[in-house]
């Protein structure tokens, strides 16, 4: 029997928001980024790297194996096109799976997360607990990735601590 | 004992032991605490709220209004709680409730004499004045004297949770209607969620020996419930109430999960808030029971039908041994036949109506010994609990009956209130004798007994039917399943008022809880509140915790009589949230105590709390307000010792809650001058410079600092109060008024860690810090800015001081926030650096006059903080035409100054209002007020900052600090606002 839960860190990705310059299409800076923006609400993947729309011609990317300076390269890349910011010290980003994955979220997650509605490739900017996040599916285990600001990590610690002591069975359903 | 030998939905195998009043009983799994007292002959169980009268158990549902017991004790103690929707568990411990000295001896039981006092409206007329006796006197007597259990004033120690769940289809209440609704949807594939209040589904199956296709009702529900747990697609929440209905189709529910354990699983919540967003919903909550208003209809002994029906069939607990049952409706007659099944003796049957439901009710009623009495109606009770009845016969005759039990069946009310929580009055039916539905909320339908269909095959039916108009709707195939159920009689007529010319006959009571009587309601129509709104305010009908489940519509129907108009002319009112009484613990749900809200902790925060730092909360964020070292006796001391050690050597101060915000793009310089009073665009690259915005009102918005990183990149901050709205404010400038701009912006607030080092040996500690930096004034001078590289990443250095000493603002991405605070307190123990905290930050501050969150409130104008000739004369900015009303150039507006206590020792506070010397402490004579203050130990004396009208032109004057709150008056003097050093020499050195 699996873990019913598994919450990891994501170890230092590096982190950037991506703004497209007026009148540039997110078409235009995929070569550059190496993957198909989202052109609305939703995340695209392409090897360890990961972009999630958080706005209009706005995107959070995310590499796993981002190199030192990550930011700084992706601005030099997308000099013109789009401007960039470095987010790497936002964010801490959480690896969320196993089968009570998904009851533990909807416990603090006003969004829909069943299958029917929220699946591989789906993002989410809203609220866990009072908590600002940023959630998006990355496969049908289904894995969850959770971005929440750096300074409200110790509250959102305490919240999945008290909240996986309260599931019970029931909630392993998925 | 009064336990039937055989039969009823409990576990004879389970004998669960529990007390009432310290008094040891014992019941079986399955009984609720109301059948368990029943079945033990407790008969009393608590005293009204208003006259103390005694009371027993009414009903058998959430709608009791009488059986309120404290349940549990010590700080677990929940008062208040209904007897009818507790489930035993073994070792419960319940009290009765407004009671003094004893449930059976009551002394205040005495209000009774003073009746005529008490009527409608009694709080106002009588205690209207004096005014001041509402404190002293009435309030303390009427609390004692009125009201229910008492808190136990400890914190709750359990816990609460919240969770949300999404469906196409949630069905309200798991009776014959919700069960039928839920199969045929949940077989048809939406996603169901069945929201059930008792802990067993089944409703009203549970309480009545009905047949569903061929089996008992209970074993059909229970198969049913079986087969709805097994579906994927449908989620079973027993013990849960759904209490509100809210726009967008959400749904607040309440799920029990731990009441009916004598303490929750470790780690569980004891109750758990649901938001349920719902595409449709199918209301089958079912009806409840009107009471008859007669003479002691109060008196224990005195049961609604259903409830007696209730404790007989489903408990197996039989509430009396000789019966009355006084009934207007067809189901009451199904009481009596359930009575003498169970054997008890049914000595008469009372029906105001002339005509009996069925000839087999009349004969097997008969064949037993029953009277049956039509055209009959009860007038008065006796006894406490009964001991007789007074009926007045179709010819007059008046009749004493000898019982303990009176049934009474009143018709039938549909349980419509969360159908009226978006705001549609429920009209009324003359077909049906109810309330029902007429405009429900957007996607929700009533169905089964809440719709009217009252007999048992109507409601599957029904439930059927609105389930497969939802599927239909929803564009899902579904063939409707059939349930067989019998159509019993099921009609009835109401009979709304006893009314006897018996001059003798008792209280007749109205709302149960609130002791409202049929009189009460009459002096509300001939005192004119003749609203169905304000009757209700007036009287309190319906005000207490069943909301007038019980009591509304009896009370509407005798102010229709009392006014001469139809109940549909007087109407009903509005059902708010919550539709039944809720734990506040389950809305807070995690979020109490220090986890009421979120915190932010900056990347420094364990360094801080390692250094003993004492923390105050701003906003969401935790900042270390000051360092006490052993020895130091207050607060007071440790402030002055960061403030003389950082002025005259060098302090660190974490300053990362400052708003951050990266702003790029070709236009970004544009935009910058559009939103500052100065101008920002001809900022050299690698230079800084303060600004100022204003609100589209021309009042000061926020203050801070732009640095200019690139061409086409600035650097934005702000204060940490204003950090979320300045990031608006720019974004609906940049989205909104000027869409044609080439602009982007974010937040990277929570990026960089920030750190002011402030002191003359700033330059020599962060030599030492970062080797290779050339920090030298002419590589760096003041408002200077540049970024090197330090531990593998970005270090960006300004030479920003808000202190007024040479001090650098150091960032890095917050991941090595905490190894920079570490370096610098390492390479700064050389140097005796000290960490300092928000309160010397703003004695420092104060001390250069610089204005900050007390100043910048919102009624300022950058003329009024000093900073009139920042606004540019050669630009357009967000403010300046409204910057420019008379009102806000006026000279004579309250301006920034400084104080000085003349005797140089008086304390002058913040909030103290200014007045000329001699002048009257009057509204007329106010000059302005103190809106900073603070000791400075750099000049060994008490400072402030005021807004006072024309107060550059006074400096040297004296004004009067008036403080009426908090102390005496203190003579002060007018000054420059700037403290410390006014030609700026320290920051430039």
């Amino acid at each position: 029997m699996a873990e019913p839960l598994i919450l990891h860190p994501v170890d230092r990705p590096g982190i950037a928001t991506v703004m497209a310059r007026k009148g540039v299409a997110p078409g235009t800076l995929n070569a550059a980024l190496g993957l198909s923006l989202p052109d609305g609400p939703g995340a695209a993947f392409a090897g360890s790297r990961t972009a999630i729309a958080t706005g209009p011609g706005t995107w959070l990317v995310l590499d796993d194996h981002a190199g030192a300076d990550f930011a700084g390269r992706l601005a030099e890349t997308l000099a013109g096109i789009a401007a960039v910011s470095d987010q790497s010290g936002s964010y801490l980003v959480h690896a969320l799976s196993g089968p009570a994955a998904r009851a533990l979220l909807q416990r603090g997650l006003a969004i829909d997360l069943h299958p029917d509605a929220f699946g591989p490739g789906s993002a989410a900017i809203s609220q866990i607990a009072h908590i600002g996040a940023v959630l998006w599916q990355v496969d049908d285990a289904p894995t969850y990735r959770i971005a929440v600001w750096r300074s409200y990590a110790e509250s959102f610690r305490h919240w999945v601590e008290v909240t996986a002591v309260s599931l019970d069975e029931a909630d392993q359903g998925g | 004992m009064t336990r039937r030998a055989t039969g009823g939905l409990i576990d004879r195998a389970t004998p669960l032991h529990f007390t009432f009043d310290g008094r040891a009983l014992s019941g079986f799994a399955g009984d609720t605490l109301a059948s368990a007292l029943v079945a033990n002959g407790v008969r009393l169980i608590g005293r009204s709220f208003k006259y103390h009268r005694p009371r027993g158990i009414l009903t058998a549902g959430s709608e009791e209004p009488n059986a309120l017991v404290t349940l549990r004790t010590g700080a677990a103690a929940e008062p208040n709680t209904r007897a009818t929707t507790v489930e035993l568990f073994d070792g419960l411990a319940a009290r009765s409730q407004n009671r003094w000295p004893s449930l059976r001896f009551d002394a205040l039981a005495v209000n009774q004499l003073f009746a005529p006092l008490f009527v409608a409206g009694f709080y106002y007329k009588t205690f209207m004045w004096p005014a001041a006796f509402w404190e002293k006197l009435y309030e303390p007597l009427i609390r004692r004297a009125a009201g229910l259990g008492a808190l136990s004033m400890e914190p709750d120690p359990d816990a609460y949770d919240h969770a949300h769940a999404f469906c196409d289809l949630l069905v309200i209440g798991g009776g014959p209607a919700g069960l039928a609704a839920a199969l045929t949807a949940g077989r048809a594939g939406l996603r169901v969620v069945l929201a059930n209040d008792d802990p067993r589904a089944g409703g009203r199956l549970l309480a009545e020996n009905a047949v569903v296709d061929d089996v008992p009702g209970h074993e059909w529900a229970g198969t049913a419930i079986a087969e709805l747990a097994g579906m994927a697609n449908v989620r079973v929440l027993a013990r849960t109430a759904v209490i509100g209905v809210y726009d967008g189709c959400e749904y607040a529910a309440v799920e029990r999960v731990a009441d009916h354990l004598p303490s929750p699983v470790s780690g569980q919540p004891r109750q758990r808030l649901w938001k349920i967003v719902a595409t449709r919903a199918i209301l089958a909550t079912g009806a409840t029971e009107r009471p008859l208003v007669f003479g002691g209809n109060d008196r224990p002994g005195v049961m609604t039908a259903s409830a007696v029906s209730t404790y007989v069939n489903r408990f197996a607990a039989l509430p009396g041994r000789r019966a009355v049952v006084t009934t207007t409706s067809d189901s009451g007659w199904q009481t009596a036949l359930d009575l003498v099944k169970a054997g008890v003796t049914v000595v008469a049957i009372v029906d105001p109506r002339r005509i009996a439901p069925t000839h087999h009710a009349v004969t097997t009623l008969i064949r037993s010994g029953t009277e049956i009495m039509l055209g009959a109606r009860i007038s008065d009770v006796f006894g406490s609990p009964v001991r007789k009845v007074e009926v007045v016969k179709s010819n007059g005759q008046v009749r004493r009956l000898a019982c303990d039990l009176v049934a009474m069946a009143g018709g039938w009310n549909p349980a419509i209130g969360l159908g009226g929580h978006l705001g549609a009055r429920p009209q009324w039916s003359a077909e049906k004798h109810c309330f029902l539905l007429d405009e429900a909320p957007p996607g929700l339908a009533a169905a089964g007994a809440a719709a009217g269909k009252f007999s048992l095959g109507k409601a599957l039916a029904d439930g059927v039917a609105q389930a497969v108009e939802v599927c239909a709707a929803l564009g899902r195939d579904c063939p409707p399943p059939h349930f067989a159920g019998h159509d019993e009689p099921a009609d009835g007529t109401p009979f709304w008022h006893n009314a006897t010319p018996l001059a003798m006959r008792g209280k007749a009571f109205v709302d149960f809880q609130h002791d409202v009587t049929d009189s009460d309601v009459a002096l509300a129509a001939r005192e004119g509140f003749t609203s169905v709104e304000h009757m209700k305010r007036y009287t309190t009908l319906g005000m207490a915790t069943d909301q007038g489940r019980l009591s509304q519509l009896n009370g509407h129907a005798l102010l229709a009589a009392a006014t001469g108009r139809a109940i549909a002319e007087v109407g009903t009112i509005l059902s708010r949230a919550p539709w039944q009484p809720v734990a506040i613990g389950v809305m807070a749900g995690a979020h109490r105590g220090a986890h009421f809200r979120p915190e932010r902790r900056t990347a420094g925060h364990d360094w801080a709390a390692e250094q003993g730092a004492t923390f105050v909360d701003a906003g969401l964020w935790k900042r270390a307000q000051w360092f006490a070292r052993p020895g130091e006796s207050d607060w007071l001391e440790t402030v002055n010792r960061e403030v003389t050690m950082t002025r005259q050597g060098v302090g660190i101060c974490d300053v990362s809650t400052l708003g951050k915000i990266d702003l790029m793009g070709p236009d970004a310089a544009v935009l910058l001058d559009r939103l500052y009073i100065n101008t920002m665009s001809t900022l050299p690259i690698g230079k800084a410079r303060y600004g100022v915005m204003l609100r589209e009102d021309g009042f000061v918005m926020d203050d801070g600092t732009v640095t200019r990183l690139g061409d086409e990149h600035f650097y934005v901050t702000t204060t940490t109060a204003n950090a979320a709205r300045v990031m608006q404010h720019l974004d609906f400038a940049r989205q909104v008024l000027w869409p044609e701009l080439d602009v982007q912006a974010c937040s990277v607030t929570e990026n960089w860690s920030t750190y002011a080092v402030a002191g003359p040996r700033s330059r020599a500690l962060l030599a030492a810090a970062l080797p290779g930096c050339d920090v030298a004034d002419a590589a760096l001078p003041y408002m200077a800015a540049t970024t090197l590289r330090w531990n593998g990443g970005p270090l960006r250095l300004a030479r920003l001081s808000f202190s007024g000493e040479l001090a650098y603002e150091v960032s890095v991405p917050a991941q090595h926030g905490d190894v920079l605070v570490r370096h610098l307190f390492a390479t700064g123990r050389a140097f005796d650096v000290v960490p300092y905290g928000t309160e010397a930050l703003g004695v420092m501050r104060i001390e250069k006059g610089h204005p900050a969150g007390n100043e910048l409130n919102g009624t300022t104008t950058a003329a009024d903080l000093g900073l009139g000739r920042m606004m540019s004369r050669k630009k357009d900015y967000v403010g300046r035409t409204m910057a420019g009303r008379e009102g806000l150039t006026d000279p004579a507006r309250p301006a920034l100054v400084g104080l000085v206590p003349v005797d140089r020792t008086s304390r002058i506070r913040a909030g103290g209002h200014l007045l000329p010397p001699g002048a009257a402490a009057t509204a007329a004579s106010d000059e302005g007020y103190v809106t900073s203050a603070a000791y400075s130990p750099t000049l060994g004396h008490p400072i402030a900052l005021a807004l006072l009208a024309n107060g550059p032109s006074r400096h040297g004057e004296h004004v009067i600090v008036h403080d009426p709150v908090r102390g005496a008056d203190v003579e002060a003097q007018v000054c420059p606002p700037v403290f410390l050093d006014p030609e700026g020499t320290r920051l430039r050195g």
